[in-house]
């Protein structure tokens, strides 16, 4: 690991040049780096289509670009290698919609954080999720770091941020009753919420469906023919296809799509995070976002990390954040674990004890640690959304509205651009039916009795809501991908009582049978037949 | 408005536990209404395929379903009033009783009763209590889950497997994953002994030839759609692994055995003390919990081996609600004697013992379940005292923490030595090597 | 020839040690508490015997098995066997438990029996058996 370091050093050492940004091909030994692996041709359905703009990555940031694009007469295509949406790092974060404080003033995080922190709460009115602002504390662990505030205001007021107010310990202690006692006062910046970053990402698709823009999973882009500085065709598992305009919302392999396109001007390092997630019955115990700010803010790369509740009523700890190689490795180590439990200490009535699972994600870095929100300057039809790392979901909305109208800029060379007439800006959500009144629920219930059989018991989920799933504008098709939409397999259990049932739920709606249900796509099927007859 | 039901008695859950509770409540006289979560009674005896329950209760061998049945017979006989695929939604406590919030698929509807039954089983532990790290992919299944896969829905789960654990329920698995055709390599315990019964090393595992690791485990998990390898390894004393000992299996099935969390989010919610060392609420020789009204038996209360004595203890749950709603009924409210509870004290022998107090108003022997807290090859010998007084005393052969023992404290015997302690004074159960 | 074995008992729960010689198809056994063991002991060093109990395919509904068991002990050495001869077994519903499935499998005596009441389906909601 102490080369790894080494090599990631050298691409920071590099990047604080004057020069527009950095590639770094050294090679460490013994550390082999992930390559997009050879995809075996599936159909030919692609073959030939067009496009005026293919996005590739069916991320937050993917997914908001399609939402954007399907407010104009243009037709679009989402590209996403795997069965779901948001199955990798917009899946695996803690939800959190960041002020804006913590990115370093003039940087584009700062800039996208901001707007869209201010863009998320009216969009998931009209996405029909659910949004929370509790705010965030960062509390101060010594008189000095207290002294430092106008320090802290003066960086707030700098990015932009919408509020930030100065509390003493005991206003401290009078919202937060359960903070450790060792604190002077905080930082407290009002505009910070969460929300549930995988079901946000589902709504932008489903909205951008319903809005006439089309989406195909299991599709990797495996090359890209460019002909007189632009591409003519994208190469994919599925066919040739060709369009207008290509987005890079390629997430952790970005750098390798710019790379198809000749455009490769930037690297990203990966930066493993883990979160763990404790039990709801910590629900009730702390009302804001609490964390420590580091003085060292300026210098550390990625938010300190501590205590975020989510909408669902957990509260997430982490995250984490280590250089590792691995576009997508997941694994998470026993001694990541360990050093969160100086985050828990910020509330007295939380431990490990009510840990009930964790997670990692990583984050795509470039070696600048910004953005990269900019056309290309080699191709002309090419645009980049990469580098995304934290606060990349808080930024989404913001980097979506750019993207799309530097697509579409292009786009009006070859042809006139149109607002979408009967444009839905509302997507209706699925029913959730433990949150009804009685009454409610129970006239739900009358309508579709399915929504009385509770299949998933640790989170209180019906089999309508499963059924919901696969039918849904963006259908659940695998484990995975319910569990995201109705949190079944979720809970204490860990899918011990829901998986059977949900297998059962799927396999009736995906037509195939029971073994054939699969975790997360082709590959991944829970059995490999039945018990009976000629064994597999 | 909902629906609202009027019951004496409320059984959650219609497993074993639940099924005994509810007979010997009705054979009392009460009014018992049964909820249960699935679409038929049973539990998770539906799935025990295997033979071995009965042998105390009966003096039979029995396949679970088999054993169930004789219940649910009886329940039948009995006139029950059964709700399957009802929820509990939630509960709370009102002045003449409990207030319970359900649904099921004819909508929301509350259920007021005198007195509760919690006969809500446990649950598997996973790999992420367990904390097996690595990629999460398709294959990874606890034994419970892999056992419905075969018995109730004819899914076969994988074709090699690795089993993590030697608890009963992985052995049973072992051996029904090779009969179906499964490659099974090997069990692998963290621990230095087997944690299953001895009869089921024999009969799972030796049988078919499949070794067992002890004092191994498995470190990592390999593979991104589907199980490839597991990485196992040795572990040291304090249950580490051992760097340098490890090495891959190929396979593409992991099956965890490590152990059953007794389910008591419901008490919780109701604010009923749970001890730690059972995770399952402290209760009195009648299986009443601290909280008057509420009972609890079967696994809910500590988790079993013998689904014999799953029944005797909501037998003994069910009798003594009916009980106690008999009383309540007969006395106003304010009127209720309050129990006097004498507390159990084990010794470090001792993993456990249920149950942790005596009511000494009651007039029935104490049935006592305990485990040992380690292995004693040459024996135990036990005893209950108090104020000197002996009250009980017997020799085992063999204990170990696996194994659950039983044992009966006649009434008599039992308030002599409690009437001759000081206040501050409980039982006392003593553990001694022979 | 003489061999000695050593194994748990299963007669009952106890599970004593059981340590048996087996002279010339005689077998002698020590460290049973009970005649049942002494039995089980010499039964087992000669030719083990087991209960099987398993599944068979059930058709047209969604109860997809139904759970059975050998009506007596048969040899260990003839449970894979049993298992193959019962592979291809297909009831309709209802079954009853004691119902029998299988009468003297393998002419080794001994009859499979359903052990759960499983309930034909509800008009209309038959479904395709294998899953």
């Amino acid at each position: 690991m102490a080369a790894w370091m080494l090599k990631i050093e050298a691409g920071w050492t590099a990047a604080r040049y004057p020069y527009r940004n950095v590639v770094n091909d050294i090679q460490v030994p013994g550390i082999k780096e992930d390559r997009l692996d050879p995809v075996a041709g599936r159909d030919g359905a692609l073959a030939g289509r067009y496009y005026d703009v293919a996005i590739i990555g069916g991320g937050v940031v993917g997914a908001a670009i399609a939402r954007e694009l399907s407010r104009w007469d243009v037709s679009v295509v989402l590209l996403e290698k795997e069965n779901d949406v948001a199955v990798h790092t917009s899946s695996r974060n803690d939800g959190m919609i960041h002020d804006g404080f913590a990115a370093r003033p003039g940087t584009k995080k700062a800039h996208y954080n901001v707007r869209g922190n201010r863009l998320w709460e009216p969009l998931c009115r009209e996405l029909g999720i659910e949004f929370k602002r509790p705010g965030s504390l960062m509390l101060f662990s010594t008189p000095l770091e207290v002294a430092a505030y106008p320090l802290l205001a003066d960086r707030a007021r700098r990015n932009g941020v919408d509020g930030w107010e100065y509390w003493s310990r005991a206003r401290v202690f009078a919202e937060e009753p359960n903070v450790a006692m060792d604190q002077h006062g905080g930082f407290f910046l009002p505009s910070a919420g969460v929300l549930s970053p995988y079901k946000a990402t589902i709504a932008l698709v489903e909205s951008a469906i319903l809005n006439g823009a089309n989406i195909e999973l299991g599709t990797w882009v495996t090359g890209m023919e460019l002909e007189s500085g632009s591409i003519a065709r994208v190469v994919t598992n599925r066919g040739t296809m060709r369009a207008g305009v290509v987005v890079n919302a390629a997430g952790n392999w970005a750098d390798v799509i710019a790379g198809m396109a000749g455009d490769r001007f930037f690297s990203l390092h990966q930066r493993r995070g883990t979160d763990v997630i404790l039990d709801a019955t910590t629900a009730p115990l702390q009302h804001h976002i609490m964390g420590r700010p580091s003085l060292s803010q300026a210098r550390t790369r990625t938010k300190g990390g501590g205590l975020v509740m989510t909408v669902e009523g957990n509260i997430l700890v982490g995250p984490t954040a280590h250089e590792m190689p691995g576009r997508e490795d997941y694994e998470t180590r026993a001694e990541e674990l360990e050093e969160l439990t100086k985050h828990v200490r910020l509330n007295t009535r939380l431990s490990m004890a009510q840990a009930i699972t964790y997670f990692s994600g990583v984050r795509p870095c470039t070696y600048d640690e910004d953005f990269i929100i900019e056309r290309s300057q080699r191709v002309s039809n090419l645009v980049h959304a990469a580098g995304i790392q934290s606060p990349g979901l808080a930024s989404a909305p913001a980097i979506a509205q750019d993207i799309a109208a530097m697509a579409l800029e292009r786009v009006a060379t070859f042809k006139a651009v149109r607002p979408r007439t009967g444009w839905l800006a509302d997507r209706p959500a699925a029913p959730e039916p433990k949150r009804m009144s009685a009454e409610r629920r129970s006239e739900l219930i009358a309508q579709r009795p399915a929504y009385g059989r509770i299949v998933c018991r640790c989170e209180e989920i019906s089999e309508g809501e499963v059924i919901d799933a696969a039918t849904a504008v963006l259908p659940a098709t695998n484990m995975d991908a319910v569990k995201r939409r109705t949190r079944a397999g979720m809970g204490r259990c860990h899918g011990g009582f829901c998986t059977p049932r949900v297998m059962e739920i799927l396999a009736r709606e995906t037509g195939g049978p029971l073994w054939s249900v699969t975790k997360k796509g082709p590959g991944s099927e829970l059995g490999v037949g039945p018990t009976k007859g000629p064994r597999p | 408005m909902i629906h609202s039901v009027d019951t004496d008695i409320v059984v959650l859950g219609a497993g074993p536990a639940g099924l005994a509770a509810a007979c010997a409540a009705l054979e009392a006289g009460a009014r018992v209404l049964v909820l249960e979560r699935e679409d038929r009674l049973g539990g998770i005896l539906k799935q025990c395929i295997h033979d071995g329950f009965g042998l105390v209760r009966y003096h039979e061998r029995l396949s679970g379903p088999e054993y169930a049945l004789r219940d649910v017979d009886r329940l039948e006989r009995l006139g029950a009033q059964v709700m399957q695929e009802a929820f509990v939604s939630s509960t709370r406590r009102v002045d003449n009783g409990f207030e319970l919030t359900c649904v099921d698929r004819g909508g929301v509807f509350a259920v007021r009763a005198l007195a509760l039954i919690l006969a809500t089983g446990c649950r598997e532990r996973t790999d992420r209590q367990v904390f097996v790290q690595g990629d999460r992919p398709a294959g990874i299944y606890t034994a419970g889950l892999a056992q419905y896969m075969i018995n109730i829905q004819g899914v076969l789960p994988g074709r090699r497997a690795v089993i993590l654990g030697s608890g009963d329920i992985g052995l049973i698995m072992a051996r029904r994953m090779t009969l179906e055709g499964m490659d099974v390599v090997a069990a692998h315990e963290v621990k230095p002994e087997p944690s299953g019964l001895s009869r089921n090393i024999h009969q799972c595992l030796e049988d078919y030839g499949i070794p067992l690791e002890l004092s191994s485990t498995v470190t990592a998990v390999h593979g991104t759609k589907r199980v490839e390898r597991v990485t196992v390894a040795s572990v040291d004393g304090s249950m580490r692994p051992i760097a340098g000992t490890e090495h891959d299996i190929p396979c593409d099935t992991l099956i965890l055995s490590v152990g059953l969390i007794p389910e008591n989010e419901l008490a919780q919610s109701l604010g009923v003390p749970l001890d730690p060392a059972t995770k399952g609420p402290f209760v009195d020789q009648t299986m009443h919990t601290l909280v008057d009204g509420i009972f609890s038996c079967g696994n809910a209360v500590h988790v079993n081996d013998l689904a014999d004595y799953v029944s005797e203890s909501g037998e003994h749950a069910g009798a003594s609600a009916a009980r106690y709603v008999a009383r309540r009924r007969d006395a106003p409210v304010t009127g209720m004697a309050t129990r006097t509870l004498v507390p159990v004290r084990v010794d470090q022998g001792f993993l456990y013992a249920v149950p942790q107090y005596i009511d000494t108003s009651t007039l029935t022997d104490a049935v006592m379940y305990f485990r040992a807290r380690r292995t004693m090859p040459s024996g135990a010998v036990v005893t209950a005292e108090a104020g000197g007084k002996t009250c009980f005393k017997a020799s085992y052969p063999l204990v170990r923490p696996p194994e659950m023992e039983r044992f009966v404290i006649p009434h008599d015997t039992l308030m002599g030595a409690l009437a001759a302690r000081r206040d501050d004074e409980g039982l006392g159960l003593r553990m001694e090597a022979r | 020839m003489m061999e000695c074995k050593e194994f748990t008992c299963i007669a009952c729960p106890r599970g004593c040690r059981l340590v048996v010689t087996v002279d010339d198809g005689v077998a002698s056994v020590s460290g049973n508490a009970c005649p049942k063991g002494a039995t089980y002991g010499a039964q087992e060093a000669v030719q083990p015997m087991r209960t099987l109990t398993t599944t068979v395919t059930v058709e047209g509904s969604s109860r997809r098995r139904l759970p059975v068991r050998s009506s007596a002990d048969l040899p260990l050495s003839r449970i894979l066997d049993a298992m193959a001869a019962l592979d291809p077994i297909v009831v309709r519903l209802p079954m009853r438990r004691g119902d029998i499935v299988v009468p003297d499998l393998l002419g080794l005596g001994v009859d499979i029996i359903a052990t759960d009441n499983l309930a034909a389906p509800t008009s209309g909601v038959a479904q395709d058996a294998d899953p």
